[in-house]
């Protein structure tokens, strides 16, 4: 075991960690934040991207002992000051979703397209979110939240 | 199973050297993470080699140069191959599209995965070096000889690959490069490279077609039928067909993703793209 310290969503993180343990696992059921889903656990799903220092990453294929020092958002860390985040208010207006369990990661996704691209077109959204898999099939209504929110987003 | 983070090379080459075939170099984490519960028994000493300065990309005497770590969106997004004969490496890029793992997933880590992945395949048709370093030295290998069946390479105990470089390429050469997979981010079924010289009259000066992910062998090979084809040839989408169809019967590997048939037919649709492209960009670097 090695202990090592996280800061995730600004707040820091105090874990023992196994070499092999992913990121996504510790985030979950160590730092107890589990609005990050796991489906696959091998990179092919997208349910549980986060942020790692503004970069989306696989948070299962990430090793939880390699992300110290990396500055982690997880979906908890999205909102500010109480305020839902532009993309998570254009995903409840346009229903962006049926089940719910890839839209923490959609949304992952989605904020660093925003992040760096305020105005996407919708080939960048889809490609923003080729990763990801709906098995509810949600896609039509993703894109549309996601481009909704850029709307949001530019609002005074 | 014991991480390790060292900060000096000689400190992770000691690490290799005490682990041998139980110590595993990891950088982006994506192969190992995806494969961690095969590899749990086999690996005791997993070794993180990002903070060893291997993270780079620049043009040095007449070589494009490769830091191992240096990840596949650094690739994509280098100056140094947004243009000119160079840009394929970022068009490769390109075909992998998942920001996701393009955002960990190293040049390193491409190059030791004999399989189905993108990179070794445009390096191959490039005429890439692998340099390998451990505690006794760097010896540097051609990519040729560095893929040595499904899944294997040439690295021994100790050793690890620490960078790739690129020759770069003379005047009025192109590359492209063509895939079939699943979906955007599902590992490629056939894919295949081109990189393509032409002479001052417009002739195939000298040519590469290479495919890889599909072969029976396991790994990248290049397509030499295909290749003599063109040499020496003027290029149109015709000569470009009949070297596609040549390179369709190299012998392609029969498993649950795709036929051997199938898959040989890709191999042809997949060559002749690359071709066109490589084609277009030779004759747009002759007019600049």
């Amino acid at each position: 075991m090695k202990t090592i310290t996280l800061n995730i969503n600004g707040e820091k993180c105090r874990v023992e960690v196994r070499a092999h343990w992913s990121l996504a696992y510790v985030i979950r059921e160590k730092a107890g934040l589990t609005g990050t889903k796991t489906g696959c656990e091998m990179g092919t799903c997208g349910s549980c991207t986060v942020l790692l220092n503004g970069e989306p990453v696989f948070a299962c294929l990430k090793m939880a002992a390699d992300a110290e020092g990396d500055e982690i958002t997880t979906i908890e860390g999205v909102e500010s000051k109480g305020q839902l985040h532009p993309l998570q208010t254009a995903f409840m207006e346009d229903h962006g979703m049926q089940c719910g369990f890839c839209t923490p990661g959609m949304i992952i996704a989605a904020k660093a397209l925003l992040d760096e691209h305020p105005d996407p077109s919708e080939h960048q959204v889809r490609e923003a979110i080729g990763g990801h898999l709906c098995r509810c099939g949600t896609y039509t209504r993703i894109v549309q939240s996601i481009l909704h929110a850029a709307r949001i987003a530019k609002q005074p | 199973m014991e991480y390790f983070s060292p900060r000096q090379l000689p400190e992770a080459y000691a690490l290799l050297d005490r682990y041998g075939e139980a110590a595993i170099p990891i950088a982006g984490s994506t192969f190992f993470m995806g494969h961690r519960e095969e590899l749990f028994d086999e690996v005791e000493a997993v070794v993180n080699i990002k903070k060893l300065g291997l993270g780079y990309i620049r043009i040095e005497g007449k070589d494009l140069r490769i830091g191992a770590t240096t990840t596949l969106n650094e690739i994509h997004r280098a100056p140094e191959t947004s243009r000119g004969p160079l840009r394929i490496f970022a068009e490769t890029v390109s075909e992998l599209n998942i920001c996701e793992v393009r955002n960990v997933a190293t040049i390193g880590g491409e190059v030791c995965i004999a399989g189905e992945v993108d990179m070794p395949t445009t390096l191959l048709a490039y005429d890439a070096q692998i340099v390998i370093g451990s505690s006794k030295g760097t010896r540097v290998m051609p990519m040729s000889e560095f893929h040595v069946g499904y899944l294997r390479n040439a690295l021994k105990p100790g050793e690890m690959v620490i960078e790739v470089r690129i020759p770069v390429p003379p005047a009025r050469t192109g590359g492209g490069f063509g895939k079939f997979e699943r979906t955007a981010a599902d590992l490629p079924i056939v894919n295949a490279a081109a990189r393509l010289t032409l002479d001052r009259r417009g002739m195939v000066e000298d040519v590469r077609i290479t495919a890889g992910a599909a072969t029976a062998a396991g790994i990248p090979v290049r397509a030499a039928a295909a290749e003599k084809l063109l040499q020496g040839k003027k290029p149109d989408d015709a000569l470009i067909l009949e070297a596609a169809l040549a390179a369709g019967t190299i012998d392609c590997v029969d498993d649950f993703r795709a036929s051997a048939r199938i898959r040989g037919r890709w191999v042809q649709c997949a060559a002749e793209h690359a071709l066109k492209r490589a084609l277009s960009h030779a004759k747009e670097e002759e007019s600049s």
